[in-house]
């Protein structure tokens, strides 16, 4: 199995702060890869580095044998354009080119178009993958009549995918909090991605929610789909991911099967801290189920 | 059909399983469906249009009602940047000037027809929105509201001190449209009734211009690209992670608007056969604004709505001479006060279409049913998995 997403060493700084520090690792088609690690570590970060939303400083992503981070000619960095050459697209790769690549995210707090109906908010992922031109629009030919009815009905399929239960003309705003949570999903997937980042999909679900949504990732690992996902229960971690990432401060510390992560020393410091004492480690571990 | 229907969308690796069952069609009549009703209730609004000239034609009903419309193109293309996008454009007016002045300088000074100064229009307007559009890709609201208020003064000030455009004085004896021989000035006759030359024909003309315009703006709306102009204006960076190019999304927006404002601009430049810099002042910029935010944003027939008010309201109140004014700004007040959403919000639904319960759909599929069911396991087991407990948000940055 060659590595659909490959991370090596990357690197944001903002200001003195390092977000990301040195993170590698690699992705593999068809498998559910859950990144880990205390909040602030920089999960969100790589992830927002990974999808190109943010310009990290150094290192490199390749995905599907395209590069998603570019370099800035040295000349234009001398002058100091670099800042405004890539706000304006240049010498870097845009959000909306990686999802045609096939890589889907969502975010972490849920981020669906909220003036729009359930159905339209699924058909806007697939705005790259419609033969609707200007012309056809304005003249509603045939074309564009099947165009949108075929937009529909594939909009619909995701939606019944995910199972989504409501009525999908009421706007995003009418729904449940776990409805928006898979809309949000069919949405990520309506845009035919290889790769699907999930970011805290099960922050705020409860526990049958929680199930449901564990079956559906399964669901989509299946279909032939990676699946990275940053979790902060431990539960669903363990039991979903085939591997998982870990991260500290930025750096990762350690890669490997939910059994080696549940018995790495280095893991199980980064969580808990050291104590001075021996043996307090586990007065500061929390029984609370996390931020849900 | 679903064969037909696979080819409609572009190769994608991954393709939706099929729906899990046939949602009903939607209603399609007059009083059972949303767009059917406004359909219907456009339709009817064109023919009063029409039959309106035999009524009353005199210069003044005419005057006022082509100015009427060619307030409601404006709003209909300022709708595409302000309510579509959600770009704040304060500097609207000036798409409306350049489509003015390209018409007025290609008729009289370069002695065009009427027909090549429109290309020429609908070129300039083009090149128009791409120049604002362009350095504001990166601003959002109140930064690019102050951007575009420039653009638009730059206009004005420009069209005020160079010479081609007349300066401070303007472009005047704008020809009329002709046509083979036949101008709008000579008028003609059929069966007895006289169809006076003045404005008559530029109000039938602009009334062409206006029902192509609202009906093109309100399909651009629902197509493709109108999602996308939907869905940057409700989350930009959402819309960018769903494969919107935002930029080419604004800039869109961004041109559509200015051809609408064009080709009003065109309209009332052979309407009036003179403009002058005085036309495209900041005010007309905010009145149009108004008009659309006081109509709702995003809605068609909000929009126009809006536009007749800001458009015939000031006329209908001139019985109070020097009160009109100040009875126009408590009417604003009122209606925003009452209607914060607009006149017709978008997002507003015909009394009588309110369902009261949303229909779900008739099936369960395993994922919902474990959904719905009973938990089996109580949530507690899930806490902590082999000593390595969930994050909480205190615990982050521990040193």
């Amino acid at each position: 199995m060659s590595a659909l997403l490959e991370v090596r060493d990357l690197r944001l700084q903002f200001g003195g702060v390092k977000a990301v520090d040195g993170l590698s690792f690699e992705v593999r088609t068809g498998e559910i890869l859950a990144v880990i690690g205390p909040n602030g570590a920089g999960k969100t970060s790589a992830f927002n580095c990974i999808s190109a939303f943010y310009l990290p400083t150094s290192g490199s992503v390749e995905f599907d044998g395209n590069r998603i981070v570019r370099e800035v000619p040295g000349f234009w960095r001398r002058l100091g354009l670099t800042h405004l050459l890539q706000s304006f697209g240049f010498y870097r790769v845009l959000p909306s080119r990686v999802t045609k690549w096939g890589m889907a995210r969502t975010f972490q707090n849920l981020r669906l178009f909220r003036e729009l109906s359930v159905l339209d908010n699924v058909k806007t992922a697939m705005h790259a993958n419609l033969r609707e031109g200007f012309w056809s629009t304005l003249l509603h030919t045939p074309g564009y009549r099947r165009a949108e009815e075929a937009c529909a009905r594939e909009a619909r399929g995701w939606l019944d995918f995910v199972g989504f239960a409501e009525d999908e003309n009421l706007y995003v705003t009418q729904l449940p909090y776990g409805e928006q949570r898979r809309v949000e999903i069919a949405r990520a997937l309506a845009t035919s991605p290889k790769l699907l980042l999930l970011d805290e999909p099960a922050a705020g679900l409860n526990f049958n929610e929680k199930q449901s949504l564990m079956e559906l990732i399964r669901k989509i690992r299946d279909m032939g789909v990676a699946v990275v996902l940053i979790e902060h229960d431990m539960g669903l971690v363990m039991e979903l991911a085939e591997r998982i990432v870990v991260l500290n401060y930025g750096k990762e510390i350690a890669d490997g099967t939910p059994e080696e992560i549940k018995n790495d020393p280095v893991v199980i410091e980064a969580y808990l801290g050291v104590d001075e004492d021996e043996g307090g480690a586990t007065s500061t571990a929390r029984a609370d189920g996390g931020r849900s | 059909m679903a064969g037909r229907l696979d080819q409609a969308l572009k190769h994608a690796p991954l393709r939706a399983p099929s729906p899990l069952f046939d949602r009903p069609r939607a209603p399609r009549g007059v009083f059972t469906s949303q767009t059917g009703f406004l359909r219907a209730l456009g339709g009817l609004a064109v023919v009063l249009l029409l039959v309106l000239p035999f009524m009353d034609a005199s210069r003044y009903t005419m005057s006022i009602a082509t100015s009427a419309l060619i307030y409601v193109m404006l709003c209909m293309g300022l709708n595409v940047v302000v309510g579509f996008a959600g770009l704040l454009d304060l500097g609207y007016i000036a798409f409306f000037a350049v489509g003015a002045y390209v018409s007025g300088i290609f008729t009289t000074v370069l002695g065009f027809p009427m027909w090549l100064s429109l290309i020429a229009t609908i070129c300039a307007c083009i090149i128009a929105g791409i120049i604002i559009g362009a350095p504001t890709l990166r601003l959002r609201s109140d930064y690019l509201a102050i951007v575009t208020l420039g653009f638009g003064e730059i206009i004005r000030i420009t069209a005020n001190n160079l010479d081609i455009t007349g300066g401070p004085s303007g472009i005047h004896g704008i020809p009329s449209w002709e046509f083979g021989g036949w101008s709008f000035d000579d008028g003609f006759s059929i069966g007895g009734i006289e169809f006076p030359g003045y404005v008559v024909f530029y109000y039938f003309v602009a009334l062409v211009v206006v029902v192509v315009g609202v009906i093109g703006a309100g399909r651009l709306g629902k197509g493709k690209m109108g999602r996308a102009w939907k869905a940057v204006r409700d989350d930009e960076d959402a819309a960018e992670a769903m494969g919107i190019n935002t930029y080419i999304a604004k800039i869109s927006a961004y041109i559509i608007g200015a051809v609408w404002a064009g080709m009003a601009g065109q309209l009332m430049a052979t309407h009036l056969s003179a403009i002058s810099p005085n036309s495209f002042q900041f005010l007309y910029s905010a009145l149009i604004l108004m008009a659309v935010v006081l109509g709702g944003m995003g809605s068609t027939p909000g929009v126009i709505i809006g536009a007749l008010f800001v458009s015939l309201a000031p006329e209908l109140l001139r019985d109070f001479a020097e009160w009109r004014f100040l009875i126009f700004g408590v009417l604003l007040v009122v209606v925003m006060l009452f209607r914060p959403a607009g006149l017709w919000p978008a997002t507003a639904v015909l009394p009588w279409l309110k369902r009261q319960k949303p229909q779900p759909p008739p099936f369960t599929s395993a994922v919902s049913a474990v959904d719905h069911g009973e938990p089996t396991v109580p949530p507690s087991v899930m806490e902590s998995v082999d000593g390595l407990p969930a994050t909480d948000a205190e615990e982050g940055r521990q040193p």
